[in-house]
C-alpha cells in the first residue's frame, strides 16, 4: 500500500496503480479525453496533467500513466494545471472547432474564440480508437503520418481486411470522428452495421453484451458469440476489466444435457411472416412500410422511440396511417400459407385505437381487410368501439400495390371499393398485418421427433385430444398447434400440462426435495435491534446516492444496532455474511436499502429464515428503482431522498411483529358443474391425476350439447368419440355422477367447499375442496326468419341431427340457404358466437356431398372460419358453394310459401336484391349462456353484460376465476368448438391439480383481523370486501360481530379504511406502521 | 438555500403504481426527487387519516395513485 | 379544511404505464411547488426554507 497526498488529502493506492486510478477511488474528479479504463494509458491528450511536488521541487505529469509513490504530493486543479489544461483544450479547439465536446469543455473554460489558426479536423489524435483496435485483436487501424500529417488509418490508405468493422472504435472515439460511416468508408470491407436487437425487431441496435429486454428472466447479460470479437480474435474482454463481481467466463462451452423424462410438451411457437418476399408492398425498399411486428414496438413506451408515434424514414408524425390485412395468411398466389392466422384482424385494431390514443383523434387509421375476424370474447365490442367511437376507417379491400408518393416519404395505395370504385390514396405510413408461420427449424423438430403436421406445418391434433401429438407421450401446445391468441395459447399450455401430469401422476412429489427447517427466534417482548444493509449494486445505487454517507446516517437512527454496506446484497456469499451479522449483532429487525420489494423481498425474506428471523420483521427501501435510477442527474438530492426512505423504513420496521401463515388442509375432492363435453374432460382428467371427482349435471344424460354435433371441422364423427369419453366417465371409479341433479347451497372456501346437492327430493351434501364450473351454454331459439312455421327452416343442430339421421329431405333439396349471425353480432348480444361459419360451411359441403347438385348459398357478415378451418372455405367456393355478403341494416327477408322458401338478399356487389327459391333454410342461431345468477353468487364469481362468466383475466387466467378454488371451461367461459371446449376442460383440470396436489394451502402473514371487542357489527366490511373475507361469527362469546377469514383475504385493507370502529387492523400494513412511515417524514420529527 | 422544493408524500399501490414507477426506474426514466413513497397493498387501505398525518408531519403534498 | 385543491391529489396508472408515471410526478411536483410551502394542519411552525 502506497500512501501520498492528493490535493492535501491523505490516500492510499496499491503499487503499480496511476495517479489518474487513486484519484477516482477517492472522487477527485481529473479531465481527460484519451484515458479508458480498460487500455493501457498513453498520455496522448495531456489533459490529466497535474502538479506534481516530489519534495524538492514541482514539475507537471499527466495521471493517466504516472505511477504513485511513497510521500508524493499531487495538486490536481492548481491555476498552474488549470492554466496549462485551458491551453490545451485552446488548442485542440482550434484543431476541430466543430466538435461539440470540445465547444462545451471551451465554455466552461471560459475560453472564446481561440488564438490560433482553425483548422477543420474533428480528429484529436487521442490514440483511443488504434489502442482499442489493437485490444480488439484486430489491428486494423493506427496512428499514421509525421508531425502536422499524423492520422488515424489503416495502412496504405486502403480499406482493410483486418478491419472486422466491429464498431469498437466508433464507440470510444471521444469527438465523433469516427463513426459507422467512416469505418466503411475508409477502413473495412466488410458493411459495419449496428447489431439489430432482436426484441425491438431490427428498429434498435444492441451490444454484443446485452440483456434481451427489460423484463427478461432471468435478467442477466449474455454474451453473443455470433459477434463478440473475443471468440473471432481472442482479444477484447474488456468486459471483464468492467464486472466488479468476477462474473464473466469466456471460456464457457456449450453443454449436451441428457435428461430422463416421461413426457414432453412442445411450444416453440411462430416466426412472424417476412413480407419482404412481396416485391409489390415494397416492403424492403419503402422504409415507412412497417410489419405489424414494428408497430408494435414504435407503439410501446419502452420501444426504440419510447412510444412516440413516428415513421421511420424522417422522424416524423404520421397523419395517415393503413393497415394491410391477411399478409402472409389466406394467400396462395404470393405465399404457401393458405390458413388464417386467427389473430391479426385484433392485432390491428388493437394497433389503430392505440395509434390513435398516442398521436390524437386528428390521426387518420384504416384497416383494409377481406372479413373482419373478431371472433374472440369481448373481441367484437372493441371493434364495435372502435369503428363507431373511435373513429377507425375499416375498408373490405385487398390491396395489390404500394407505390412510393411523390414527396418520397410518403405512400400510395389504388384500391378497389366495395362497390366497384378505384380509388387512390395516400399514406404516411403503412403496417403489414403479417401473419403467424412454422419456422422450417420447427417443421425439422417436428420430423426428428417423428410427429404428424398438418398442411400449414402446424403440430397434428385430433379435436378430442387437442394437444397430443401423433406420438405417443409427445405434446404440444401454443401456436404450434394452429395459429391463435395469447387466451387461447393459455387454456392450451394448462391443457398440455394436464395431459402430461397425467401419465406422470404416480410420480408426483417424487423428486422434490425439502428445505431444512431452521427455528425461529421468538423476538416478541425484545426491544428493536435493527439492522440496516444498504447495497451499492455495483454502481447502479453507489453510482448516483452515496452510500457510504446513507449507511452512516442509517448508524444514528433510534433502535439501529448496526449498518454497513454491500457490494450486490443479492449475491450468495453476501446474503451468507447478511445471515451471519443477523446471528451475530442479535439483530430482529432488518431494512435492506436496494431495488426493489417487487422483485427482492422474498429473497431477503429467505435470508431473515435462515437466519431464524421471522420473514415478516423485514422492510425495503426502494433506493434504486425509485431513487437511484430515476435522479442520476441529481445525486446530492437522490442521497437525500434515500436517507429519507431508510428513515421511513426504520421505523416501520420497528413496529413489525412476527406474523405466522396459517395452514389449511384441502380436500382432495373436486366437483365439476355441468356434464358437457369440457366437463367431462376435466373430470377425466382430475381422475386421470388421482383425485375422486364429482360430475353435477343437471339434466338425466351425460354429453351436453355435443350430442347434438355432426361431425367435427376436420371431419371426426362427434357422437362415437362422445360415448367413449361417456362410457369412460361412468366406468371411472373415482368420478360419481350425479344426474338430474343441482346446487341447492354451498358454502365454504378454497380447500374446503361444501355444497348442497338436490336430487328430485333426496339432499346430500357434497365436501370439496376445488370446483370446476361447466354449465354450458344454449343455441338460442331464433324469432326471425320465419323460424318456428315451417319445418325446413332449421337450426344448426337441428340440421346436424337430419344429418345424423340421413333425412331424405337432404338428398331431395334443389336449394339450401344458410343464415349466418342469427342472434349474434347485434346490440342486444354484441359478441360473434365463433363457432357457426366453420359449422355451416362444414354442412354445406355435406349437403353438396350428399347431393352435389344442390344449389347452396351461405349469407353471411364475415366469413370467421379461423386458423386451418380456412381450408373449409376455401374448398366450399371450390365446391360451388355461393357466398353473398349482407349487412345487418338489410338483413334477409325469409317468406314461406308452398312449394318454396323465399330468401330475398341485397347482394353486396351487384347492389341488387335478389331472390332465392329455397327448400331448405339453416339457421346460424347464436350461442346463449344460461347466465345462472343464483350459481355464480355460490362461489362469488362474476358473469358479464353477455351472461359468460368472468373469468380471473382475459390472457393470462381463461380457465380460472379470481376466487380461489374455482375454475372454468367449457361454453360458460365464451362459445368455442369441440377442440377448444377439450382443452379448456383439461386447462380446468390442471389449474385445479395445480393446488390439490399441493395438499395443504399458507395462507399469508400480512392479513386483516378484527377486534371482536371494537366491533360495531355495521357489515360494511362484509359488503365492501371483493373476496368475500369477512363474516359474522355464529356462535360463541363474540356472535355476531365480523370476522375474517385468513385464508381468503388478500390483505388490500379495504375494510381497514372503511371500519367505522376502527376494529380491523392489517398486519404488516397497519395504522400505527404507516403512520410511523409518515412521522419520520422529516429528520426533526424522528422521536 | 436555493429555491424552495416540495416534499410530497405518495401512496402508491404495490400493484399498479408502485410496479409503473419500479419500470419507469428500470427504463432510466427520470423525474423530480420530491417524492417519498409509501407502499401500500391497494388504495383501498387509504385513510383519511393518513392525508392528516402527512400534512402534519410537514409534507407539502399528497399523492395517491392506484 | 383549508386545504388547497391540489395540495392533495389523485391519479391511476398500470404498472406497465411507467411513461404516465412519471409524466404524473412531474405534474404533482409542479402543482404542489405553485401551492408554496404546506402551511395547514403542520404540527410545528413550518419552518420557511
Amino acid at each position: 500500500m502506497i500512501t501520498f497526498k492528493l490535493n492535501g488529502q491523505t490516500v492510499q493506492g496499491e503499487e503499480g496503480q496511476y495517479i489518474l486510478q487513486v484519484a477516482e477511488k477517492y472522487g477527485v474528479d481529473i479531465p481527460t479525453l484519451c484515458h479508458h479504463k480498460a487500455l493501457e494509458p498513453a498520455g496522448m491528450c495531456r489533459l490529466c496533467t497535474v502538479e506534481l511536488f516530489d519534495g524538492r521541487r514541482s514539475r507537471f505529469v499527466t495521471a493517466c500513466n504516472y505511477p504513485i509513490w511513497e510521500g508524493m504530493e499531487v495538486q490536481t486543479d492548481s491555476e498552474m494545471v488549470h492554466q496549462g489544461r485551458k491551453l490545451i483544450v485552446e488548442m485542440l479547439l482550434a484543431r476541430c472547432p466543430e466538435v461539440p465536446l470540445l465547444q462545451k469543455m471551451a465554455e466552461d473554460y471560459g475560453i472564446g474564440e481561440p488564438r490560433f489558426k482553425k483548422e477543420e479536423d474533428t480528429c484529436i489524435l487521442c490514440g483511443l480508437c488504434t489502442r482499442v483496435c489493437e485490444r480488439m485483436g484486430a489491428n486494423a487501424i493506427s496512428l499514421t503520418g509525421r508531425g502536422v500529417d499524423m492520422r488515424v488509418d489503416t495502412p496504405y490508405g486502403v480499406n482493410s481486411d483486418d478491419c472486422l468493422a466491429c464498431g469498437a472504435c466508433a464507440s470510444v472515439c471521444p469527438t465523433g470522428h469516427i463513426d459507422l460511416d467512416r469505418v466503411n468508408r475508409q477502413h473495412t470491407r466488410i458493411q459495419a452495421q449496428l447489431i439489430p436487437s432482436e426484441y425491438d425487431v431490427g428498429l434498435k441496435g444492441r451490444k454484443a453484451v446485452y440483456v434481451p429486454y427489460a423484463q427478461a428472466v432471468p435478467n442477466t447479460p449474455a454474451i453473443d458469440r455470433d459477434v463478440c470479437m473475443h471468440f473471432k480474435t481472442g482479444g477484447c474482454k474488456i468486459c471483464t476489466a468492467f464486472c466488479g463481481v468476477d462474473a464473466i467466463d469466456h471460456s464457457m462451452e456449450d453443454e449436451i444435457i441428457e435428461l430422463d423424462v416421461g413426457s414432453v410438451v412442445l411450444s416453440p411457437g411462430f416466426e412472424p411472416f417476412d413480407p419482404s418476399k412481396f416485391d409489390s408492398y415494397g416492403y424492403a425498399k419503402h422504409p415507412n412500410v412497417i410489419t405489424s411486428m414494428e408497430m408494435e414496438r414504435i407503439l410501446s413506451a419502452s420501444g426504440p422511440t419510447a412510444g412516440h408515434l413516428v415513421r421511420p424514414s424522417d422522424h416524423a408524425e404520421p397523419k395517415k396511417i393503413a393497415w394491410f390485412q391477411c399478409v402472409g395468411s389466406r394467400d396462395l398466389n404470393r405465399c404457401d400459407n393458405a390458413y388464417c392466422s386467427s389473430v391479426c384482424c385484433m392485432y390491428a385494431i388493437k394497433e389503430a385505437v392505440i395509434a390513435k390514443e398516442h398521436a390524437g383523434d386528428d390521426l387518420d387509421c384504416t384497416i383494409f381487410y377481406m372479413d373482419m375476424r373478431t371472433h374472440g370474447k369481448d373481441f367484437e365490442r372493441f371493434y364495435d368501439n372502435a369503428r363507431e367511437k373511435v373513429g377507425v376507417r375499416f375498408i373490405r379491400s385487398r390491396v395489390h400495390t404500394i407505390d412510393p408518393a411523390p414527396d418520397g416519404d410518403s405512400l400510395s395505395v389504388r384500391y378497389i371499393t366495395e362497390d366497384g370504385h378505384t380509388e387512390t390514396e395516400t399514406f404516411d405510413m403503412i403496417v403489414l398485418s403479417i401473419g403467424l408461420q412454422i419456422s422450417p427449424e420447427t417443421v425439422q423438430l417436428a420430423e426428428k421427433l417423428g410427429i404428424e403436421l398438418t398442411p400449414g406445418n402446424f403440430g397434428k391434433t385430433g379435436s378430442f385430444e387437442p394437444v397430443a401429438t401423433s406420438r405417443e407421450g409427445i405434446f404440444l401446445c401454443g401456436a404450434f398447434q394452429g395459429p391463435k391468441d395469447i387466451p387461447q395459447s393459455v387454456v392450451d399450455s394448462s391443457a398440455a400440462a394436464s395431459a402430461a401430469g397425467e401419465i406422470l401422476s404416480a410420480a408426483r412429489n417424487t423428486a422434490t426435495k425439502t428445505p431444512e427447517e431452521i427455528p425461529e427466534t421468538n423476538v416478541v417482548g425484545e426491544p428493536p435491534r435493527i439492522g440496516v444493509f444498504v447495497c451499492r449494486c455495483g454502481i447502479n445505487i453507489a453510482g448516483v446516492v452515496d452510500v457510504p454517507a446513507v449507511a452512516e446516517y442509517a448508524k444514528t437512527l433510534p433502535y439501529v444496532v448496526y449498518a454497513s454496506d454491500n457490494l450486490y446484497s443479492c449475491s450468495q456469499d453476501t446474503q451468507e455474511a447478511m445471515a451471519n451479522i443477523i446471528r451475530q449483532k442479535k439483530l430482529n429487525r432488518v431494512v435492506v436499502a436496494a431495488c426493489t420489494p417487487k422483485t427482492h423481498e422474498p429473497l431477503f425474506q429467505e435470508t431473515l429464515v435462515n437466519a431464524g428471523l421471522n420473514k415478516y420483521l423485514f422492510e425495503m427501501a426502494n433506493i434504486r428503482n425509485q431513487d437511484s435510477w430515476v435522479h442520476k442527474s441529481d445525486p446530492e438530492r437522490a442521497t437525500e431522498k434515500a436517507k429519507d426512505l431508510v428513515r421511513m423504513a426504520v421505523s416501520k420496521v420497528a413496529l413489525t411483529e412476527p406474523l405466522q401463515e396459517a395452514e389449511l388442509a384441502i380436500k382432495p375432492v373436486a366437483m365439476v358443474v355441468g356434464g358437457g363435453i369440457s366437463g367431462l374432460t376435466a373430470a377425466r382428467s382430475l381422475s386421470r391425476q388421482g383425485y375422486e371427482t364429482h360430475v353435477i349435471e343437471k339434466e338425466g344424460q351425460l354429453g351436453g350439447q355435443a350430442r347434438s354435433l355432426y361431425r367435427t371441422a376436420t371431419g371426426e364423427d362427434v357422437q362415437s368419440k362422445l360415448a367413449a369419453l361417456v362410457e369412460e366417465i361412468q366406468d371411472d371409479e373415482k368420478i360419481q355422477v350425479h344426474l338430474n341433479t343441482r346446487l341447492a347451497a354451498v358454502d365454504g372456501f378454497v380447500g374446503n367447499f361444501k355444497a348442497t346437492l338436490v336430487c328430485g327430493d333426496a339432499e346430500e351434501e357434497l365436501e370439496h375442496g376445488v370446483v370446476i364450473l361447466a354449465t354450458g351454454a344454449e343455441p338460442l331459439k331464433p324469432e326471425e326468419y320465419a323460424y318456428g312455421t315451417d319445418p325446413r327452416i332449421v337450426t344448426s343442430l337441428e340440421l346436424d341431427r337430419r344429418l345424423m339421421d340421413d333425412d331424405p329431405l337432404l338428398k331431395k333439396a334443389e336449394t339450401a340457404v344458410f343464415i349466418q349471425c342469427v342472434g349474434s353480432r347485434e346490440p342486444q348480444r354484441p359478441y360473434c358466437s365463433r363457432v357457426c361459419c366453420t359449422h355451416s360451411i362444414d354442412n354445406a359441403l355435406e349437403l353438396k356431398r350428399r347431393n352435389p347438385d344442390m344449389t347452396v348459398y351461405i349469407l353471411y357478415r364475415d366469413i370467421r372460419t379461423y386458423g386451418e378451418r380456412e381450408y373449409l372455405y376455401k374448398q366450399a367456393r371450390e365446391a360451388g358453394v355461393i357466398f353473398i355478403r349482407y349487412s345487418v341494416d338489410n338483413k334477409p327477408v325469409v317468406a314461406v310459401g308452398k312449394e318454396k322458401i323465399s330468401v330475398t338478399v341485397t347482394d353486396h356487389i351487384l347492389g341488387r336484391p335478389v331472390e332465392i327459391e329455397a327448400d331448405l333454410l339453416s339457421l346460424a342461431s347464436a350461442i346463449v349462456p344460461p347466465g345462472d345468477e343464483a350459481l355464480a353468487q355460490f362461489f362469488k364469481v362474476p358473469l358479464n353484460d353477455d351472461g359468460f362468466f368472468v373469468e380471473k383475466h382475459a390472457k393470462l387466467g381463461p380457465s380460472e376465476f379470481a376466487t380461489d378454488g374455482v375454475f372454468l371451461c367449457g361454453l360458460a367461459h365464451y362459445p368455442k368448438p369441440v377442440d377448444e371446449a377439450v382443452a379448456q376442460g383439461r386447462a380446468a383440470a390442471s389449474r385445479a391439480v395445480t393446488l390439490l396436489a399441493r395438499e395443504t394451502i399458507h395462507t399469508s402473514g400480512t392479513v386483516a383481523r378484527t377486534n371482536p371487542m371494537d366491533c360495531a357489527s355495521c357489515g360494511v366490511c362484509v359488503a365492501i370486501c371483493p373476496y368475500s373475507a369477512p363474516f359474522f361469527t355464529t356462535e360463541g362469546p363474540f356472535a355476531g360481530k365480523a370476522e375474517i377469514n385468513p385464508v381468503l383475504c388478500k390483505g388490500c385493507g379495504l375494510c381497514v379504511a372503511s371500519c367505522r370502529s376502527g376494529a380491523i387492523s392489517l398486519k404488516g400494513f397497519d395504522n400505527d406502521q404507516i403512520f410511523a412511515q409518515l412521522f419520520a417524514l422529516n429528520e426533526e420529527t424522528v422521536v | 438555500m436555493s429555491e424552495w422544493e416540495p416534499k410530497i408524500v405518495s401512496f402508491l399501490c404495490n400493484w399498479c403504481s408502485y410496479g409503473a414507477a419500479d419500470l419507469a426506474g428500470v427504463s432510466r426514466m427520470e423525474y423530480p426527487p420530491n417524492i417519498r413513497v409509501v407502499r401500500i397493498p391497494c388504495t383501498g387501505r387509504m385513510d383519511p387519516k393518513f392525508f392528516l398525518a402527512a400534512l402534519r408531519e410537514g409534507a407539502d403534498g399528497v399523492w395517491v395513485s392506484g | 379544511m383549508g386545504i388547497e385543491p391540489g395540495r392533495i391529489q389523485f391519479s391511476w396508472v398500470s404498472s406497465a404505464e411507467s411513461t404516465k408515471f412519471v409524466q404524473v410526478v412531474k405534474e404533482v411536483t409542479e402543482t404542489v411547488k405553485a401551492l408554496g410551502p404546506n402551511t395547514h394542519f403542520v404540527k410545528h411552525e413550518a419552518k420557511v426554507a
